[in-house]
């Protein structure tokens, strides 16, 4: 099973530097499309955890749902000044010298580690050890991510709504 | 799952749905009463908290993540006050945003219940919800006058830059629980004690990663970045709230995280090198913000810098790396509340529609309203440092905690004591516009000179700010016994 990790991971990696830097191409659909693939790869290292549940919510929600959502946007806003754009050398420099040094303290870190003493529990993964954790242990925080989930939904709204109308309407409303 | 234990929280929480709800009933004119409702119930909350006290003893849910100690109860009667004073700001300035005029009290109240959590935080799931919740809600916050372009413009650059620092910070969480195998506080610092870690390496770069994550949250250099632009285009009362409540919520994060998980102690095994790392960061920190400022005319612009340069004061009270120096710290932020809340209320009244926020608002403010220009001045005083009131109490403690037991950096204190002075500098000419400004000079237009009403709620809070810095300055023995019993659970 490890070459199918390493086949996995290298993938990931590949295809997670080819959304942010493609060499042959600058479309943002493109980018997206990588991502896509990124996030399969992905998702196939959760199976090799046993992690089922994980792995396909990982296709589900974010190869499904979150990427079409960006292909949309990417399509409706029409973006072309991003394939215009030149990359910039001083800040390829930079940024391949950032990437480089966090890789080498990395690569560092972790052969100078041996590999987790406690393997995993068998059916740690899956959905029902999964749920269970979810509502014993971490129950609170997992009350705290629905309140976030509202908050995100009040601030679309509110930031998506037309100003002016609110307030004549209310006053329509009371005069009818 | 003990509900009693976190009752305050759920209060909270049901205020901000409630309020919620109540709104898509209440006509545009009665929204004020929403926000004196809102500010009612947490003023009944934090009554029902001072009421039980600061428990000493140390309250855990079953499964570990959830803490009550004297900490966690000072600072969540820190972020409540907090958001009493920004709720009734906020009445104020409610005919200004075009939307959300009901909504923007409940967003407050669900921000407000991200610090309490984030008080208590005691496993790295919960502290990475709390800060989450926290700063989502204030993203949209941010952004609520969406007809200002400088709103958007600041609500955009928090959001991608937030999320990098949550992307950042989510990364050494990760590593942390890969090389510890939990995620619970007590738990790692008894697995660092046991030597267990085996790879400590690996560790030491999650813990890195998770502290660049909580230094963007305290506005901390190199993490400062987003800090200006946010604060001058964030509607005035957000900013109050962004600037006491999301860096409150960061530095007791931080306090929590090096002390009871990683266990950092001046003699304690070599992780991370805590004192020159923070060190360097303070000096940095301290640096930036007061040179940014000195040139600064925007007002709400130079507060965000001088909030920058106040975040360096604090973290010297980590920097000493013992109990003194974390009592400075949450004495320093409880006079630094009011100063704060004081300086943005004023502004929040002052500001015309749309205009920037330049100091020349601030011509005649003594002959205009003499309440908000004794108001702005003893904030500004507070926040330079002036004795007697608290903001030099609580400089004076977090230069002390650096110095007494030995000065081990000598150039630190320097920086600091620079900073002072270059801080004098650039509050004073807050101080010099308002008594002596002649207004928009360049365009020779007289200043306003029309008196200046205010409504009850904004003068509740800038009593409520004058009293309170006075209070903390001129009386400190209760501050000082809670703030020292407060730290006594830190594990130091």
């Amino acid at each position: 099973m490890d070459f199918l990790f390493y086949i996995f991971s290298a993938l990931t990696l590949l295809c997670g530097a080819l959304v942010v830097f493609n060499p042959f191409s600058r479309n943002p659909v493109t980018s997206a499309m990588f991502l896509v693939l990124t996030i399969i790869c992905m998702s196939g290292l959760f199976v090799l955890l046993k992690a089922f549940f994980l792995a396909a919510v990982q296709i589900l929600v974010y190869a499904g749902a979150v990427i079409v959502l960006f292909l949309f946007v990417i399509m409706l806003l029409n973006i072309k000044e991003e394939e215009r754009q030149r990359f910039r050398k001083f800040g390829t420099f930079l940024g391949a010298a950032a990437v480089a040094g966090l890789a080498w303290i990395l690569v560092t870190t972790v052969t100078s580690s041996r590999a987790g003493e406690r393997s995993l529990a068998n059916n740690a993964g899956e959905t029902k050890p999964l749920g269970e954790l979810l509502f014993t242990n971490y129950v609170l925080p997992f009350e705290i991510v629905s309140l976030l989930l509202l908050v995100a939904m009040v601030g679309c709204i509110l930031l998506s709504k037309t100003p002016d109308t609110e307030d004549t309407n209310d006053i329509e409303e009371e005069t009818e | 799952m003990n509900l009693s234990l976190i009752s305050l929280e759920i209060g909270v929480a049901l205020l901000g749905v409630l309020v919620l709800l109540a709104g898509l009933w209440t006509p545009p004119h009665r929204r004020s009463a929403l926000g004196f409702c809102t500010a009612l119930g947490l003023t009944v909350l934090l009554a029902l908290l001072v009421k039980q006290g600061m428990a000493i003893e140390t309250l855990t849910d079953s499964s570990g993540g959830f803490v009550r100690d004297g900490l966690a109860v000072f600072f969540k009667a820190l972020f409540l006050l907090a958001g009493i004073l920004v709720t009734l700001l906020t009445m104020g300035f409610a005919n200004r945003l075009r939307t959300g005029g009901a909504e923007v009290y409940a967003l407050n109240c669900f921000a407000l219940c991200g610090m309490l959590f984030a008080a208590s935080a005691n496993s790295f799931v919960m502290l990475f919800v709390a800060i989450e919740l926290i700063t989502i809600t204030f993203y949209v916050l941010t952004s609520l006058q969406s007809h200002r372009l400088r709103s958007l413009e600041a609500g955009i650059k928090y959001l991608i830059l937030g999320a990098a620092a949550s992307a950042v910070m989510v990364f050494g969480i990760a590593l942390i629980y890969g090389s510890a195998h939990t995620l619970q506080f007590n738990l790692i610092a008894d697995g660092l004690a046991a030597g267990h870690m085996k790879q400590l390496l690996l560790f030491q770069l999650g813990a890195l990663l998770l502290l660049a994550g909580l230094a963007f949250k305290i506005a901390a250099v190199p993490f400062q970045i987003w800090a200006p632009d946010v604060y001058q285009g964030a509607p005035a009362p957000v900013t109050a709230f962004l600037a006491i409540g999301s860096k409150a919520a960061g530095f007791v994060l931080l306090l929590r995280v090096l002390y009871t998980a990683f266990q950092v102690q001046p003699d304690g095994p070599r992780l991370l090198e805590p004192t020159a790392m923070f060190s360097v960061m303070a000096a940095a920190t301290i640096i930036f913000g007061s040179l940014c400022a000195l040139r600064q005319r925007n007002l709400k612009r130079l507060l965000g810098y001088a909030s920058i340069a106040s975040a360096g004061y604090v973290l010297l009270g980590i920097v000493a790396l013992n109990e003194r120096g974390a009592a400075a710290v949450l004495v320093y932020l409880a006079g630094y509340l009011f100063a704060v809340i004081a300086a943005f209320t004023v502004i929040s009244i002052l500001t015309p529609e749309d205009e920037d926020e330049d100091l020349s608002i601030l011509a005649n403010l003594h002959k205009r309203s003499p309440l908000m220009a004794l108001t702005l001045t003893l904030a500004v005083a507070s926040l330079a440092g002036i004795p007697p009131l608290a903001g030099f109490l609580g400089k004076f403690l977090l230069l002390r905690a650096v110095i007494e037991p030995a000065a081990t950096f000598p150039w630190l204190v320097a920086v600091a004591l620079l900073g002072v002075v270059a801080s004098l500098y650039y509050y004073f000419g807050i101080i010099r516009e308002i008594f002596w400004g002649t207004g928009q000079w360049w365009t020779e237009k007289a200043p306003e000179t029309a008196a200046i009403k205010l409504a009850d709620s904004q003068v509740v809070v800038l009593v409520v700010c004058v009293l309170g810095m006075l209070a903390v300055g001129l009386y400190p023995q209760p501050i000082l016994e809670i703030a020292n019993a407060a730290v006594q659970g830190l594990g130091l």
